[in-house]
């Protein structure tokens, strides 16, 4: 019970330290760039449950992120709802899709699965591209009015970093709280022995379509919002490319933990926003493929030097330093 | 009728199941009285695995039929069977790795737990009532194995033979009224099969059907009073430990031809 107050403790701090990050850097620079770590962070959280814990190798993650912009994008640009209105919408037509989707393709395992959803992600992504009257084709969605609700309308970086930090950790908490009932249980019993678990009556297919669609709305989730804060969404932003950066993401974080994949995306923003300052001068028209091959050297030496990824190596030097310190139990 | 003494609890006719040609069983029938023991022997490659597996429908059987409570459940998915009341262990262990002991038995009790997945993400207050719940009452199937002391501690640091308790401990979390036991003594030292023979002897007081899948035959022999023999996929035996030991195809079966 002891380590539990210190672990809510912990939490405490960690939402107090977000809260003031605002309020105490200069501008809106690092304000805004701590937006798309939420984003990207909610995204990955889902992505690492969906790989690490349940062992589905689904590649569509980008996918339902980027349904989740378009519907929801698509219903305010269009005036058919209110913003807030059509995220809940989208997240519901999400769960539709990925339900409809996941049913079958969830039968497939390991590889095949991952080739099935990477197509997936491609076709969303040039379907997007050719319905031009209703999507807006390759040129995006315009039009999108900004996140609004009950009168109040988010204004700029700082409005929509606490709306989309809330998104990130109210997805982590609603996450643990998973992993650590009988369903979370039911995810490792299904991946760790499928045989073991159908025989103490998990619904072994079920329970894959539950994760499955579980973190297909809380992408969609993200998406939509996404949309709201850059007033845009183009098919080319839920590609390939994403579903690169979501890898190196997980992979820095590691996916032994939920709150990994949240320093994996502040390690990824970081760095892709030191390489834009420091190389423009020297590269000024090269910088998406800088970080393409800066991004492969950095999965190969993460997965060499420490392949349990930052979460792994911090547990690891904090167990060394208690050794240090002769605290060690 | 249900809790009848010496009704039949699971009564299996004319079951075959082959894989890629080869018949694994063939016609296989038999019948189990409620609260008591049986044992199922038979050399390597019998289809003594193969019977627990149809059984719990990990495999569907090709023809057949099995009355478990008079209901015929062959060929329903292994999950409904599991709910039906019907618990195994694994001659490989097949724990969930990732866990510990505790999670392990917990698990066992998933059929009798409901939180959904809403629930349990936003922790109802019925979801904490129920893990609570379900906390007692692994600890509790903990305690039937004497491993209770372990709880917290992951899978992989545990020694084989307490790996396979915690496998019976989770079969027993799901409160079933058949147990099939897939070679729970395989890999125990000494001791520790007695403290199996003690805890299938509580089990049977609590009015519990077994089946033993065995290869120790002093263990099959002390404790069933009725024993099948398979081999080739094919009952050549039913009876006594007696009568089996004394039976010629069984010997034939074990010791090969002359």
């Amino acid at each position: 019970m002891k380590s539990n107050r210190r672990f809510h403790l912990l939490w405490v701090f960690v939402v107090a330290g977000l809260a003031l990050v605002p309020f105490v850097t200069s501008g809106t620079y690092i304000t805004g760039v701590m937006c798309f770590v939420a984003f990207y962070a909610t995204l990955a959280c889902g992505m690492a449950l969906l790989l690490h814990q349940a062992g589905l190798f689904s590649l569509a993650h980008p996918t339902f992120f980027g349904l989740g912009a378009y519907t929801a994008g698509i219903l305010a640009a269009r005036d058919l709802l209110p913003p807030w209105a059509g995220i809940i919408a989208a997240a519901l037509v999400v769960a539709i899709v990925a339900y409809v989707i996941g049913a079958p393709l969830l039968r497939l395992s390991g590889y095949y699965l991952a080739c099935a959803t990477f197509g997936l992600l491609f076709i969303v992504e040039i379907t997007l591209g050719q319905l031009g009257p209703i999507t807006g084709g390759h040129d995006g969605l315009m039009d999108i009015p900004p996140l609004s609700f009950f009168g109040f309308t988010l204004q700029g970086d700082f409005h929509y970093y606490y709306v989309a930090w809330g998104l990130c950790l109210g997805c982590l908490w609603f996450f643990s709280n998973i992993m650590n009932s009988r369903i979370g249980r039911a995810i490792k019993a299904q991946h760790d022995s499928e045989t073991a678990a159908s025989c103490v009556g998990i619904n072994v297919p079920r329970c894959k379509l539950h994760v499955f669609v579980l973190t297909a709305v809380t992408a969609s989730m993200a998406g939509s919002l996404y949309c709201f804060y850059l007033e845009f969404a183009a098919p080319s932003m839920f590609g390939f490319p994403l579903l690169v950066e979501l890898f190196t993401i997980v992979v820095i974080g590691g996916a032994a933990t939920l709150y990994g994949p949240i320093l994996g995306s502040i390690a990824l923003m970081s760095i892709r926003e030191a390489i834009h300052v420091h190389l423009k001068g020297v590269l000024p028209k090269m910088t998406a493929e800088v970080d393409a091959v800066f991004f492969g050297v950095l999965i190969v030496a993460i997965l060499i030097f420490m392949p349990e990824g930052l979460v792994g190596t911090l547990d690891r030097l904090a167990h060394a330093g208690r050794r240090f310190l002769g605290k060690s139990t | 009728m249900a809790n009848q003494p010496d009704s039949v609890q699971i009564n299996v006719q004319g079951l075959s199941r082959s894989f890629a040609g080869i018949r694994a069983l063939s016609l296989v029938s038999f019948s189990v009285k409620r609260g008591t023991i049986m044992s199922l022997i038979g050399p390597n490659g019998a289809g003594k695995s193969t019977l627990i597996n149809v059984i719990t429908g990990v495999h569907a059987p090709n023809s057949g039929r099995i009355h478990f409570d008079g209901e015929d459940i062959a060929g329903l998915s292994a999950h409904v069977i599991a709910s039906k009341g019907i618990a195994r262990t694994f001659q490989l262990e097949e724990l969930f790795g990732s866990m510990t002991v505790l999670e392990n038995a917990m698990t066992g009790c998933y059929g009798r737990s409901k939180s959904g997945v809403i629930a349990s993400g936003f922790r109802f207050p019925s979801t904490r009532r129920e893990e609570e719940r379900v906390r007692k009452e692994g600890m509790d199937g903990l305690a039937m194995v004497g491993l209770d002391a372990k709880a917290t501690e992951p899978i992989s640091r545990l020694p084989l033979g307490e790996r396979k308790l915690v496998g019976i401990a989770r079969a027993l979390c799901m409160k079933p009224s058949f147990l099939m036991l897939d070679e729970p003594a395989g890999g125990l030292a000494a001791h520790e099969v007695n403290r199996l023979v003690d805890l299938i002897h509580v089990l049977l007081g609590q009015g519990l059907t077994i089946l033993l899948v065995e290869h120790n035959m002093p263990f099959v022999m002390s404790l069933s009073e009725k024993i099948i023999v398979l081999d080739a996929g094919v009952k050549i035996a039913e009876g006594s430990p007696d009568e089996v030991r004394n039976n010629e195809r069984v010997v034939k079966a074990y010791l090969g031809e002359e």
